[in-house]
C-alpha cells in the first residue's frame, strides 16, 4: 500500500512538473514573442444588441456630478429620488442606470457617447435624464473672479456646438426616449454679483433650451427658479453642489413630468 | 539517485506533510468559493438580472468617479487609472473577464494566492528539509553512507521540486472540482486578453492578443510554479544554513510578509524592485496590472527571482559540502 502510493505520488509529481514547465515555456514564448495583433471582434454577440425589456421602465442617466449626486448624503441624487417616486406611482420596475461623472464637461461627456457600451445602454433606455454645462460654465466656481463676458461667451458658443451634438447623437441612438435636460441653477445667488451671475446662467439655461427645441421629445427643465431665493438652504457645504432636499426638489419636479409621459404609454 | 530521491519521497510521504496542505487547500477553496457566489449574488440583486456589460460599465463609471476626486492618492490613482483602461479594453471587444465558472475561479484564486498563500504551502513542506535531519541528528547516518554529499543534497532538491509540483497541481485540481460544483464545469474556451503593457500610468495595448482560457490558466500556472520553485529554494537554502526548523519558518514567513507589505509602499524606492519579495506576483504581468515600482517586467522579475534562486541553490550546495558534521 504504501509502496502505491509512493509510486502514485511520484508520478504525479513528475507529471505535474513537466505540464508546469510547459505552461512555463508557453508564458514566455506568449509573452515575449511578437504575437500579431488579433482582429477586434466586429459581430458582437447576442445579448449586445439591444432588447427591451418589457413591464420595466429603464432610466438612463448621464452628466455631471448633479446627476450622480455630489452633496446628497445619501448618494442617490436627484436621479435616485426620482427612480423612487416612479416607482411608487407607476408601481412599474425601474432600472436605473447612472453613468454620470463628476466633472464631465459637455466635451467629455461627448467622448462618452461614443463608448459602444454607453451607446447599447441608451438605446434601451425608456427615460433619459441629463445634466450638463455645469462644468463649462462654472469650472469650480473659476468664472466668478472674472465676469469676462467674452470669455463666457467663447466657452457658451463651444458648449452649445457640444449640446447640439450630444442631443443628435442621443436621438440617433434612440428615437422614442424622452431626454429630461435638467437646466442649471445659480448657486452664487446670494453672493455679491447675483444679478451678474444670475443673468449668465439664465441666458446659459435660454441657449440650451432653445437648442433643445430644435429636436423632438427633449425636454429642459429649469432649476433656476427653484433655487433663486434661499440657494444657501439647499446647497451642500462645498456652496456649489445641491444637498439632499435640494435633490428632492429637482427630482419632484421632474417626477411630475415623467409620470404623464408613462401614463400615456400605458393607455396606448 | 533514483533511489536516493525515492528515498526522501518516502520520508515526505512519511511526514504526511503533503496531505496537510491538501487538507489546507482543501477546506480554504469552499471558503473562497462561498466567498466568490456571494458577491455574484449581491451583484445580482443589486444590479437586478443584468448583463455582465451593464455590471462592467457601471463599476467603470465608478472607478471615473472615484479618479475625478482630487483627494486621491497617486498610487491608487494609477491603480485604477490603468484597471479602468484594461476594462475599457474588455468591453470595446464584448469579452466578459468574469463569466463565472470553474476555471475562471481557478484562475482568479491563483492570481490572488501567487504572493502569498502558495509560497507559505511550499514553505511548510520545504522548510524542514535538511534542518530536520540535523536538529535530529539523522544527518549522520545519512552521510555515513558512501554517497557524494552532494548528490544526497540533490535528491533531496528534486523531492523539494516534485512536492511543490505536487501542491501547484493539488491547487489546481481542488480549487476546479470544488467550485466547479457551485459555478459549472465550463468555460475553459472564454476567450481572454494578455500581452498589456504599463507605461507610467498609461496601458499599452498595441500587443495585446487573445488566448482561451485554458492556455491562460496553463500559462499562469506556469508562472505560479515557477515563483513556487523559487521560494522554495531560498527555504531549501535556508534549511541547510540553519539548524532549527522554526528559525527557517520565520524568516521565510518575515520576509514574504515583508514583501505583501512592501509591494503597497515601495513605489518611490526604486531599488527595492531587486527584492525577490516584490516581484513575485508574476501573474499580474500577463493578466496587465500596475506595477509596484515603475520599471519591472515580467522579464526583469523573473531575472531577479532566478538570480535569487541561482544564488540560494548555489550557497545551499557550497555549504552542504563543505560543512563539518558533528
Amino acid at each position: 500500500m504504501k509502496k502505491y502510493t509512493l509510486t502514485i505520488v511520484s508520478a504525479v509529481s513528475i507529471a505535474a512538473t513537466l505540464l508546469w514547465l510547459f505552461g512555463l515555456g508557453w508564458t514566455l514564448q506568449d509573452q515575449f514573442t511578437a504575437n500579431e495583433k488579433f482582429q477586434k471582434q466586429k459581430e458582437k454577440t447576442e445579448s449586445a444588441t439591444s432588447k427591451k425589456e418589457d413591464g420595466n421602465l429603464t432610466i438612463f442617466a448621464l452628466g455631471d456630478s448633479l446627476t450622480r449626486g455630489t452633496g446628497d448624503a445619501d448618494g442617490k441624487g436627484y436621479v435616485g429620488y426620482l427612480s423612487e417616486r416612479l416607482k411608487k406611482k407607476s408601481e412599474q420596475d425601474i432600472t436605473l442606470f447612472n453613468t454620470a461623472i463628476k466633472g464631465e464637461t459637455s466635451r467629455g461627456l461627448l467622448k462618452q457617447l461614443r463608448q459602444s457600451e454607453i451607446q447599447r445602454q441608451v438605446k434601451q433606455a425608456d427615460v433619459i435624464m441629463m445634466t450638463i454645462g455645469g462644468n463649462d460654465l462654472f469650472q469650480q466656481g473659476k468664472v466668478l473672479e472674472s465676469l469676462d463676458k467674452n470669455a463666457i461667451n467663447g466657452k457658451k458658443q463651444i458648449y452649445l456646438r457640444n449640446i447640439k451634438n450630444i442631443y443628435k447623437q442621443l436621438r440617433e441612438l434612440n428615437q422614442d426616449a424622452v431626454i429630461y435636460h435638467v437646466g442649471l441653477y445659480n448657486p452664487f445667488s446670494n453672493l455679491q454679483d447675483a444679478k451678474t451671475t444670475s443673468s449668465i446662467v439664465r441666458d446659459w439655461n435660454f441657449q440650451t433650451a432653445e437648442t433643445a427645441a430644435q429636436f423632438n421629445n427633449i425636454v429642459y427643465v429649469p432649476t433656476f427658479d427653484l433655487f433663486q431665493l434661499q440657494v444657501e438652504n439647499y446647497l451642500y457645504s462645498d456652496q456649489f453642489h445641491l444637498n439632499t432636499e435640494g435633490y428632492k426638489l429637482i427630482a419632484e419636479r421632474v417626477a411630475s413630468l415623467v409620470h404623464f409621459e408613462q401614463e400615456e404609454k400605458n393607455d396606448e | 539517485m533514483i533511489n536516493l530521491v525515492r528515498n526522501e519521497m518516502l520520508k515526505l510521504l512519511r511526514k504526511k506533510r503533503l496531505y496537510v496542505i491538501i487538507l489546507i487547500i482543501a477546506f480554504l477553496v469552499p471558503l473562497f468559493t462561498y466567498a466568490q457566489f456571494k458577491e455574484i449574488q449581491e451583484q445580482r440583486e443589486k444590479m437586478g438580472n443584468q448583463d455582465w456589460r451593464t455590471v462592467l460599465q457601471q463599476e467603470i463609471t465608478d472607478t471615473q468617479n472615484r479618479l475625478s476626486s482630487s483627494r486621491i492618492q497617486d498610487e491608487w490613482r494609477k491603480y485604477l487609472k490603468i484597471r479602468l483602461s484594461q476594462q475599457q479594453y474588455y468591453l470595446e471587444n464584448d469579452i466578459d473577464p468574469r463569466a463565472p465558472g470553474a476555471p475562471t475561479f481557478m484562475r482568479i484564486f491563483v492570481e490572488n494566492s501567487i504572493d502569498l498563500l502558495l509560497p507559505l504551502l511550499v514553505m511548510v513542506i520545504v522548510a524542514d528539509l535538511v534542518s530536520s535531519e540535523a536538529s535530529g541528528g539523522t544527518i549522520k547516518l545519512l552521510l555515513t553512507r558512501p554517497v557524494k554529499r552532494w548528490r544526497i543534497l540533490l535528491s533531496k532538491y528534486i523531492a523539494m521540486l516534485m512536492s511543490v509540483s505536487f501542491i501547484v497541481l493539488s491547487v489546481a485540481v481542488l480549487s476546479y472540482v470544488i467550485s466547479g460544483l457551485v459555478f459549472g464545469y465550463g468555460g475553459w474556451n472564454m476567450p481572454l486578453l494578455t500581452g498589456f503593457a504599463v507605461s507610467g500610468d498609461e496601458l499599452l495595448t498595441d500587443r495585446v492578443h487573445i488566448v482561451p482560457q485554458w492556455q491562460y490558466i496553463l500559462m499562469e500556472f506556469g508562472l505560479v510554479w515557477y515563483v513556487s520553485v523559487i521560494v522554495g529554494t531560498l527555504t531549501f537554502m535556508l534549511s541547510v544554513l540553519l539548524r532549527s526548523t522554526a528559525a527557517v519558518m520565520g524568516i521565510m514567513l518575515a520576509s514574504l510578509i515583508a514583501g505583501a507589505i512592501l509591494v503597497n509602499m515601495v513605489s518611490s524606492w526604486e531599488s527595492a524592485k531587486y527584492f525577490f519579495m516584490v516581484n513575485l506576483n508574476l501573474t499580474n504581468y500577463v493578466s496587465g496590472m500596475a506595477t509596484p515600482i515603475e520599471g519591472m517586467s515580467l522579464g526583469f522579475s523573473m531575472a531577479v527571482l532566478a538570480v535569487w534562486g541561482l544564488a540560494g541553490f548555489i550557497i545551499a550546495f557550497v555549504t552542504f559540502s563543505k560543512r563539518d558534521i558533528y
